[in-house]
């Protein structure tokens, strides 16, 4: 029998529906300490006194973390890719989010840690907010970092990704109408039904085990390897199966604390996030704010196109300059367009950090580009499909970033979807294909694009 | 006051494996004495089917039954790098690992089966877990005998190795976004079109139908393809018309605190699917497949926005077109701006109107 092509039951599906799978907070060890998160309850301030003297000293409680018992404080998720680091795994200082962690608390049980979270003396001087990554650029904005509201370390320490292709200004010169919209999806959280959760046990020979619900078991691995300054076999990360992932527990969230808590413990320790935490605490989808502005011929072509991105990182930097980027690759969607000026910014504000979410960066990118087609076509008088085969990629097409598209199938979908809605397509575009362009399919102002070999 | 009929579609594209790629993935296998073949992968299941579809994979690579595959994912000792389930990378990326890795240790079984019955290796395939001469399929040997004589004659652990990096593309030029090489593995293309009904009263979206076609590549299992397909358009549908963590934006306050006070997409909010897959198999993804995991929450808002238009007359450019946003659309009626050759939209929410410190020219 073959197995590629097969409907396979799912490897795991009868131990997922029966309750039988083994998930972290299905794991107990002798000696367990449960933790408590001391988080912000503010979304911007100062920390200006802070004192774990009486949380420590009470009866039950095992190890009370803070930023002190953290070898390396900031590490970036992307440091490997040289995106320097800008988040502490526990506030120092300041608090940028409200529920950002500043203190671990590992006790007897689930009450005496929280009682004594609640134990330990903080104040806080509230600052200025910022929300609106509009704003953010204004001279009386408030500052979210030292080094101001947006990201500043794009190659050739540029502010902002940029793409330029072709000639835009000829294009808009050329163009018949003119047509712009402004598209600002919402945040969203991932809800896993698993929350955010890790099971830390130190080992007779020195080591930590970490059971995990990480996406990524060696980015976990890496990550908690860096925060402790251990090399990577005094830590082994237990994971593979995740109570649902969809992007949220690619960023390490528990593990490193957990651990760092049961080594000052010297006792195994689980830190289970309530669904209330899950919501404050951990990462959201980010909002997106996009401006499109399209150089239209009255014929149904797409000439260029300019486009401004303002991507909410929220407080901390965590994927989004890699989502941004991802998201100026694909800022033409499904369509070719040879001329092209796009500028896109990760801006800071006071919300909790976004993060990678499925189809992270182009999920916005498809909503704004999809509603801005269909707006066009509404406003020029194009039929929907037609407009999207006249303009969809083809073979040798080239991408925003010169690479030459070689399997691109849009003209196949759209034909699958309109055969399914029942929709005369004219004869001229139910006969189109995805094979390079040529005849009508090839006005002058593509030709200059095309490409015939190579990448 | 009345409830709207519209229909609006979308078509879309997402690339496979990391943008600019560099992301590696690595697996080995092992052959226990019987036969059973052990995989060792780094890729977590997120729920995605990656431990099934990376067994299929294997199976099908060596010529032995789906269930002789045992797949460990469980940590970071036996388990060799996985960058990560993410990036719609589980199937293709280490799908291409896990295939490297199965034809490896399938040379190695083949040798050992040529030792046994005096015949070159070249000579020999595996069918069904039995090792056949090519063109005389009657004389055979099994997989579990191999193993029994590379374990106790041999003196050899039969064990293959795969790994897959796709080269990272360097931005070569940061001006204008020139990459050194393809920034992905491979892109997937899919459309959707969605059946909308909007009530002019209370301002309220169902989406009652969603068409979708996927490009998969080769559906290595078509149900988890469908899962993808349908599980995701649900989450494209919560992002369209229901979910937002801030809902008193741009107060903190208020947010869910239970999975009772988030809107997020329930059973009674599922419409009528007709999911299409499309097999145009890719050149480099492991029997042509492709990834389409994350694309398959793209499609939905923008065909939803547009068959709220078509139903009740109004672009709702934000999401989620939540009720209050239809009324007060509705209510409104706003017209583009039109000067000369420019249409423009939204101009209330742009920042030429918004802010002060950052300008765009239309």
């Amino acid at each position: 029998m073959k197995a590629v092509g097969a409907r396979l039951p799912r490897y795991d599906g009868v131990g997922h529906v029966t309750g039988q799978t083994q998930y972290v907070d299905d794991v107990r060890v002798p000696g367990m300490l449960w933790a408590k998160a001391l988080r912000s309850p503010v979304d911007h301030a100062a920390i200006t006194r802070f004192d774990t003297t009486k949380a420590e000293a009470m009866h039950g409680v095992h190890a009370v973390v803070t930023w002190r018992d953290v070898p390396l404080l900031e590490f970036g998720h992307l440091s490997a890719l040289g995106i320097p680091a800008d988040e502490p795994l526990l506030a120092k200082d300041e608090v940028r989010y409200k529920g950002q962690p500043i203190a671990l608390v590992a006790a007897d049980d689930l009450a005496t840690a929280q009682a004594a979270v609640e134990a330990i003396e903080i104040e806080y001087e509230n600052r200025p907010t910022l929300f609106d990554v509009r704003k953010a650029f204004d001279a009386d904005a408030p500052k979210i970092h030292s080094w101001g509201n947006w990201y500043p370390h794009f190659e050739g320490e540029m502010d902002r990704r940029q793409i330029r292709k072709g000639n835009i200004d000829e294009a808009f010169d050329n163009a018949d109408k003119i047509i712009s919209g402004v598209y600002r999806p919402a945040a969203i959280e991932h809800v896993p039904i698993e929350t955010q959760i890790a099971l830390a046990v130190p080992e007779p020979d020195g080591r930590i085990t970490i059971y995990s619900c990480t996406q990524a078991l060696y980015f976990s691995l890496g990550v908690v390897a860096a925060h402790l300054e251990v090399p990577m076999n005094k830590i082994k990360i237990v994971g593979g199966t995740v109570g649902g992932g969809f992007g949220g527990k690619v960023d390490t969230a528990a593990d490193t604390l957990a651990a760092i808590a049961a080594m000052k413990a010297a006792r195994p320790v689980k830190w289970r996030w309530t669904r209330e935490e899950e919501f404050l605490a951990s990462s959201t989808r980010a909002p997106w704010h996009m401006e499109i502005i399209d150089a239209v011929t009255n014929d149904g072509w797409i000439l260029g196109r300019k486009m401004l991105t303002l991507h909410d990182s929220g407080a901390y930097a965590r994927f989004s300059p890699y989502g941004l980027t991802k998201h100026s690759f694909h800022h033409t969607g499904a369509y070719t367009i040879p001329n092209l000026h796009f500028d896109g910014y990760v801006v800071f504000t006071n919300r909790t950090p976004t993060t990678a979410m499925r189809g992270f960066g182009v999920t916005s990118i498809s909503f704004a580009v999809e509603t801005h087609m269909n707006r066009v076509a509404d406003e020029m008088g194009f039929d929907p499909y037609e407009f999207r085969l006249k303009n969809a990629n083809r073979i040798n097409d080239t991408s925003p970033n010169r690479i030459r598209y070689t399997d691109p199938s849009s003209v196949d979908v759209i034909h699958a979807i309109a055969d399914a809605a029942g929709e005369e397509l004219a004869p001229a575009y139910a006969a189109a294909t995805r094979d390079p362009r040529e005849g009508d399919m090839l006005p002058e102002h593509l030709v200059g694009q095309l490409k015939t070999e190579g990448h | 006051m009345a409830k709207h009929r519209g229909f609006g579609i979308s078509s879309i594209e997402y690339p496979t494996g990391m943008n600019q790629n560099g992301d590696p993935s690595q697996a080995w296998i092992k052959v226990k004495p019987d036969g059973r073949v052990d995989v060792f992968s780094g890729t977590a299941d997120i729920g995605n089917g990656a431990k099934t579809i990376q067994s299929q994979i294997v199976a099908e690579a060596i010529g032995v039954p789906y269930d002789w595959v045992t797949f460990d994912n469980s940590n970071t000792d036996s388990s060799p790098v996985c960058t990560g389930t993410f990036a719609s990378r589980a199937t293709f990326v280490a799908g291409n690992a896990v295939l490297k890795a199965a034809k490896d240790v399938k040379q190695k079984i083949l040798e050992i089966a040529g030792k046994e019955m005096e015949i070159s290796p070249d000579d020999l395939e595996i069918v069904d877990g039995e090792v056949l001469v090519k063109g005389a399929p009657t004389e055979k040997l099994g997989v579990a005998d191999v193993a029994v004589a590379a374990t106790w004659t041999h003196g050899v652990l039969m064990t293959g190795t795969g790994a897959q990096l796709n080269e990272f593309a360097e931005i070569v030029d940061p001006e204008t976004g020139e990459v050194s090489g393809p920034p992905h593995a491979a892109i997937s293309y899919a459309a959707c079109a969605a059946e909308v009904e909007v009530d002019d009263e209370t301002g309220d979206v169902r989406v009652l139908r969603l068409i979708q076609a996927y490009d998969v590549g080769t559906a290595i299992n078509p149900s988890l393809v469908e899962g993808q397909i349908e599980g995701g358009a649900l989450m494209g549908l919560g992002l369209g018309v229901l979910e937002n963590s801030y809902p008193y934006y741009p107060s903190t306050d208020h947010r869910g605190y239970s999975i009772g006070s988030y809107y997020m997409p329930s059973s009674e909010d599922m419409p009528s699917y007709e999911t299409i897959i499309i097999e145009n198999p890719s050149a480099d993804g492991p029997y042509g497949a492709k990834g389409i995991g994350e694309m398959a929450n793209n499609g939905q808002p923008g065909a939803i926005a547009a068959a709220v238009h078509d139903a009740v007359g109004v672009w709702i450019s934000e999401l989620p077109i939540s009720p209050e946003l239809v009324l007060r659309a509705l209510e409104a009626k706003a017209e583009p701006r039109r000067e000369g050759k420019l249409v423009a939209f939204d101009d209330e929410k742009s920042v030429n109107t918004v802010a002060t410190g950052i300008s765009w020219t239309p």
